[in-house]
């Protein structure tokens, strides 16, 4: 590693551990564990019960297991505790600083806006990703739906969390509200208004994130149709898309 | 004096609200204090000084580069903020050696500890900063503004919650950074603690600079405007016809039941003169209050004079 990359990296890492430090709260974690504990164990009660093969509309022949665990880990695990968890963690990597009046400490010193705003990011990410991943994945393993469900499970939840914790981080620094926003985003937009029409589904990340599930499990999910790349493109260009808007907004606003 | 911070014909309005109205100064090396009650703006321009908040109109050049704009300007600079909070899991050297660490100062820890000693904490103290008195925490926070070693040191009221002997150490403190070439602006909304610094002065009130120079003529300035005097007695007339005219008085007028309302132009000769008048009138006084010797009047005042 040349000098200067070594410098960099040294100053971004302390804001890294610092944000990481400041999001693990007790009261967060144990609100999103228990969460996760909830979803394992409505994965094993839909294991536990006998699901015989369903023949769908367009004929395709789906395990039972298979098909419950899928819908299951979209409806819980994409539409809830993917986002819930990437907003409580993403939007207060930046917000809690912003709102406290500590994020002084860190515009008023030579680093670069982008180096903040990704370093907030990835300690949002980091935070995040085990309380939604594992727990995710158990719970798709406990449904019985087989390997392939918990591949698609780790891969689409994964996909998601990029989105939404760029978005959410985003977010942190626009609205001191960002968890009202955040919520109202998760329930009425994607979680309803997105539903209505395929066009506004397209604007829903949750859209991508359950196409990668379809697709990886085998198993058709209800929503607009998105092609092979654009399901895997789109989420992790909403959250560069996010993180540069971010550091606009950090470079532009108010410090207090 | 060659400058270093050069403010032009600087506004800043928040919604409605104008916090600053057309300041312009220039500072160069040494210490300077911008004085002015609560609400003056004085932060704002300290804000704006330190690039984090941007002027509505008007130019701020710091080190002849925008400090909202240019890292190498932010580099050089120190801030010490109003507010109270801090990272509080971490320890005073955790929190300075971060500050150090982002500064891209070479050796961090050295400086961290350096920079604790010189407002004498202790380096080896591992309590969490939420666990440190107020005066500590503010002592941390100059820590952490001189750790990379600034051009530029600015500070937003940083004797706040300290005891006295903290005080007068970190005065000296700060008149030894500017002595050293540094410029160092200071805000205080107390006319003696500015006193202490026996330098340059900037008076702001009302968003705008209202005074600015040598601290001895700022006073001078204060003390040539006209104090006024509430005066209870148990013959507010007799005591008004007798004060008409007399020497230092320069307008009377009767309030409530048992009020006189004096103007003077010294308050010393006053003093002679009411007793003098008392004695021959026969009145007694019941009570001598002068009503305009706070901060704030003296500000309205320096504003509001032609």
């Amino acid at each position: 590693m040349t000098p200067r990359a070594s410098t960099k990296v040294r100053r971004r890492l302390p804001i890294y551990r610092l944000v990481l430090r400041s999001q693990v709260t007790r009261a967060r974690l144990a609100a999103l564990v228990a969460l996760g504990v909830v979803g394992v164990a409505v994965g094993a009660a839909l294991g536990r019960a006998d699901r015989p093969a369903e023949a769908l509309s367009d004929g395709t022949v789906v395990a039972g297991h298979l098909l419950a665990g899928a819908r299951f880990v979209n409806t819980f695990g994409l539409s809830l505790l993917v986002p819930v968890t990437a907003l409580v963690f993403a939007a207060a990597s930046l917000g809690d600083p912003d709102e406290e009046g500590t994020l002084v400490y860190l515009w008023l010193r030579p680093v670069r806006r982008s180096r903040i705003v990704l370093a907030a990011a990835a300690a949002s990410y980091t935070v995040a990703w085990p309380v939604v991943v594992v727990p995710l994945a158990l719970a798709a393993a406990a449904t019985r739906g087989g390997a392939h469900l918990v591949v698609a499970t780790v891969a689409s939840a994964t996909l998601a969390l990029v989105a939404y914790t760029g978005l959410f981080c985003a977010l942190g620094l626009v609205t001191r509200r960002s968890l009202v926003w955040g919520l109202l985003c998760v329930f009425v937009w994607e979680g309803f208004v997105a539903t209505a029409a395929d066009s506004a589904g397209r604007l829903a990340v949750r859209t991508y994130s359950r196409s990668v599930l379809g697709d990886l499990a085998s198993v058709p999910l209800s929503g607009p149709e998105v092609s092979a790349p654009l399901r895997w493109v789109v989420p992790v260009a909403v959250a560069v898309v996010a993180l540069v808007f971010a550091t606009w907004r950090l470079r532009r606003r108010d410090i207090a | 004096m060659s400058a270093m911070i050069e403010v032009d014909a600087v506004s800043k309005w928040f919604g409605e609200l104008v916090a600053v109205s057309d300041v312009s100064f220039s500072l160069g090396a040494g210490v300077t204090a911008l004085l002015g009650p609560n609400g003056a703006g004085k932060s704002t321009v300290l804000r704006m000084l330190c690039g984090l908040t941007p002027p509505s109109k008007g130019t701020v050049r710091v080190l002849g580069g925008d400090p909202r704009r240019d890292l190498d300007v932010t580099r050089r600079i120190g801030l010490v903020p109003q507010q109270e909070a801090l990272f509080e899991g971490r320890s005073a050297l955790q929190f300075v050696h971060l500050a150090a660490v982002l500064a891209g100062v070479p050796d961090p820890e050295a400086a961290a500890r350096s920079a604790l000693a010189l407002v004498e904490l202790r380096a080896d103290d591992g309590r969490p900063l939420s666990a440190y008195s107020k005066g500590m925490r503010q002592r941390v926070k100059v820590a952490q503004a001189l750790v990379a070693d600034p051009d530029v040191v600015v500070l937003d009221e940083p004797l706040n919650g300290l005891d006295p002997r903290q005080r007068l150490h970190l005065i000296s403190l700060f008149q030894r950074i500017g002595d050293d070439g540094r410029c160092v602006v200071v805000s205080s909304h107390v006319l003696d603690e500015v006193e202490r610094f026996g330098s340059r002065v900037l008076v702001m009130a009302q968003g705008r600079l209202a005074a600015e120079g040598d601290y001895h003529a700022i006073r001078d300035l204060m003390d040539d405007r006209p104090h006024r005097i509430r005066i209870r007695s148990d013959d507010p007339r007799a005591l008004a016809s007798g004060l008409l005219g007399a020497d230092g008085v320069v307008g009377v007028r009767l309030e409530d039941l048992d009020g006189t309302v004096v103007e003077t132009l010294d308050a010393a000769v006053l003093r002679r003169t009411l007793a003098v008048v008392a004695r021959d009138r026969a009145v007694r006084l019941h009570e001598v209050t002068p009503l305009d010797d706070d901060l704030e009047s003296v500000f309205r005042y320096l504003v509001e004079r032609p």
